[in-house]
């Protein structure tokens, strides 16, 4: 869950939309494990890749999802409560 | 015997804190429950929402009871025409002990659970003596009424000092709410031991500030949980170095 959330946060901070290479290095993922996280945020609806340019492989940037920004506002709930209760 | 020890000019007014309490509980139920949907992983998450749940239930029994108690001028006539008919008087006794005493059992109940949430290790042994104190105090003070007092103040001191150990290492201003709240909530427990009319009063005005301070703490969460940066983002939580943060 900590993994997803700094990916989606490497997205936001890069204005809702990154580069692949970018995600992986922001994030501090190998190919691999990066490969396999996109792949669950996108059967997820947290991102998404950018449509219009799918066919460009060296183009194609990922962005968030409305659903990933509630994710993260949740996340952010979860967090708060947890270091309160220090649980 | 006295049922409630309330003075009569505040009667209504407690059943008012207590339902003000059984919300402000309810909310942390639900926010609890909400995180453990959220990380199944966590059952710490379910185990707090548990003992607050438990402590709002206590608080419905208590609300309900006292409710037929101040309010069902009915059943009062009835007990008046059924003095000399001692089953029907003692089946209403029945009923108040039954609801007082869901509401000591259970609000003890809750409590343990949320002070055992920070004890690592737990002993089958212990866990079984504690349930067998909490049920013969919440079973006893029907008629030594500050025994449910007395446990009360022993479990929430037990409380207070896990959430002074852990604001000592997290020094977050949301867990040093949580501490002053359980103290005052402590504090009015101590107030409630005395059969005073007066300090009856005042323990409950003392319970209904330290809900209040945990209804400000419950909204303090879920703000903070979803502030946002300028450009509408929640960060709070991530970003950083994840390198440092986190363990591959």
């Amino acid at each position: 869950m900590e993994i997803i959330s700094d990916m989606l946060v490497a997205i936001l901070q890069k204005g809702g939309s990154i580069k692949p290479t970018h995600l992986m290095y922001k994030a501090n993922l190998s190919h691999n494990q990066m490969k396999g996280y996109l792949e669950e945020l996108e059967k997820k609806n947290l991102v998404a890749k950018n449509d219009n340019e799918k066919e460009s492989k060296e183009k194609v940037s990922i962005k968030i999802t409305s659903n990933g920004r509630t994710f993260l506002a949740k996340y952010g709930e979860m967090k708060e409560f947890e270091k309160t209760f220090g649980l | 015997m006295k049922i409630v020890l309330t003075p009569d000019w505040f009667l209504g007014f407690d059943v008012l804190i207590e339902l003000f309490s059984f919300i402000v509980l309810v909310m942390f139920l639900v926010l609890s429950l909400k995180n453990y949907r959220m990380n199944k992983n966590k059952k710490n998450f379910l185990y707090i929402g548990i003992g607050f749940g438990l402590i709002a239930l206590a608080q419905l029994a208590t609300i309900l009871t006292k409710t037929v108690l101040y309010y069902d001028f009915n059943l009062i006539q009835q007990v008046g025409q059924a003095i000399v008919t001692s089953n029907f008087v003692s089946s209403v006794d029945i009923f108040y002990y039954i609801g007082f005493f869901f509401y000591r059992f259970l609000t003890l109940v809750g409590f343990y659970i949320i002070y055992r949430l920070h004890n690592k290790r737990t002993y089958l042994g212990e866990s079984l003596l504690f349930g067998y104190f909490i049920l013969i105090s919440a079973l006893l003070s029907t008629e030594i009424y500050y025994l449910f007092h007395l446990t009360c103040i022993g479990i929430l001191l037990l409380i207070v000092r896990n959430y002074y150990g852990i604001y000592k290492e997290n020094h977050f201003l949301n867990t040093k709410i949580l501490l002053i709240a359980f103290s005052i909530l402590s504090l009015s427990q101590i107030l409630f031991i005395f059969p005073n009319g007066t300090l009856q009063a005042t323990a409950n005005i003392v319970e209904l500030i330290s809900y209040t301070i945990f209804l400000f703490l419950a909204i303090k969460i879920g703000k903070n949980g979803k502030k946002k940066k300028s450009d509408g983002d929640n960060i709070r939580y991530a970003g950083g170095n994840p390198a440092k943060r986190r363990k591959h």
